[in-house]
């Protein structure tokens, strides 16, 4: 027998059934050791307890409390799978159904456009056609437009005096935009001054 | 609407995992899960049951408020249990600075009358409710655990009663392995002689 007496922590080796090497001369010790079997048997009988505690539980509802104090954080690529998700049919047929019908589409979209690039005379006409058809439609409303806003005579003028017209109008326009603009300069100092 | 996953059967990485994607039933999983060990760690280390709910309920928010930020490489459970040690150990602390003033009044004029109203905090006495508080957690052992120092109580708790071990603890608790080695070792030593008693 080994005459010398288990340390603390070879007490700690044997309490959590260590088996690693060197283990089993010590546990041969306290077999054989009367004063270190009384006292790693006390310090069984403490474990075993510890080990033996009940887990307490807490009052009902603890995750309703928590949870009403943290806020769900959902990253915006989950929110978007789960919006996309909504959309995607429960049943299976009806799952195969949109599949085909997805397909279906997306060959009809990729015929048209090969079919159209290889018209490509046939596209410069017809937008030819349509961008001329625009313009004319676009002029025709600017033109109303300017009838409506400054009247039929004005237009005339503008017509008929040409550049020189358009000089006098012009020339107008700015005259009275300086006097309303020097007016109010006036207005507002003499408000500055009596305050 | 996500599809309905049994999140029961689900280990914790994959639950906080969905939790992380912003899952509310996931949340819930987690609290669901550890409400009871955690609770009892804390209630152990406070003795209070109603101040132990309200700190379990404060580590949880912490632990689900900062979810994103939990790493997988550690066990979910020891970073929950890190916090809500922490929890328990900052009250401790806090009530241990309130209740007790070390140095005396502030108005005592002489040499008795600061020593007559200062305190010795190395042999802090348990009063009466604690003694009684310790009595409702129940056996002898109970009330000896809660005579040890809160860092003992928190390593002998996390190994005896949530099995950890040595490791875990020592990550759990942001201490070097050979101190929880230490405190266990202590822990046991101090209860062995807490319980001495009921061999007679």
């Amino acid at each position: 027998m080994n005459h010398r007496h288990l340390l603390p922590e070879e007490f700690d080796l044997l309490l959590d059934d260590e088996v690693g090497f060197g283990v089993a001369p010590l546990r041969e010790h306290a077999r054989e050791c009367e004063q270190c079997r009384a006292q790693l048997d006390d310090a069984r009988v403490v474990v075993a307890a510890l080990e033996e505690l009940p887990q307490f539980s807490p009052s009902y509802g603890m995750a309703d409390r928590v949870m009403a104090q943290v806020p769900v954080f959902v990253p915006w690529h989950v929110a978007a799978r789960d919006s996309a998700v909504q959309f995607v049919p429960r049943s299976r047929l009806a799952r195969v159904a949109a599949v085909g019908l997805v397909a279906a589409s997306g060959a009809g979209f990729t015929a048209a456009a090969v079919w159209l690039a290889t018209r490509g005379d046939l596209v410069g006409f017809a937008t030819d056609v349509a961008g001329s058809h625009l313009r004319s439609a676009v002029a025709q409303e600017l033109q109303s437009g300017a009838v409506t806003l400054f009247g039929p005579t004005v237009m005339d003028t503008l017509q008929h005096g040409g550049l020189i017209g358009l000089g006098a109008i012009a020339a107008g326009f700015l005259l009275a935009a300086t006097a309303s603009a020097f007016g109010l300069h006036a207005i507002a100092s003499a408000a500055r001054r009596r305050a | 609407m996500p599809p309905a996953l049994d999140l029961a059967n689900l280990p914790d990485a994959d639950v906080v995992a969905l939790a992380q994607r912003g899952r509310d039933a996931a949340y819930r999983e987690l609290v669901k899960r550890y409400e009871r060990p955690v609770f009892s760690l804390v209630f152990r280390m406070v003795r209070d049951r109603e101040l132990a709910e309200d700190l379990t309920q404060d580590a949880f928010i912490k632990v689900l408020q900062h979810i994103d930020r939990y790493r997988p490489e550690f066990k979910f459970s020891s970073w929950l249990f890190k916090i809500a040690n922490n929890v328990a150990i900052d009250h401790l602390r806090r009530r241990q600075l309130d209740t007790v003033s070390m140095d005396g009044s502030p108005h005592a004029l002489t040499s008795d009358a600061v020593e007559s109203t200062s305190f010795d905090v190395s042999v802090r006495e348990e009063s009466a409710l604690e003694r009684m508080e310790a009595k409702e957690l129940g056996s002898a052992i109970e009330t000896a655990i809660a005579q040890l120092r809160p860092e003992y109580r928190s390593c002998i708790l996390l190994r005896h009663v949530e099995d950890k071990s040595y490791e875990e603890i020592a990550a759990t608790l942001d201490l070097p392995l050979g101190t929880v080695k230490t405190y266990i070792h202590r822990a046991r030593h101090e209860l062995r002689g807490l319980l001495e008693h009921l061999k007679q």
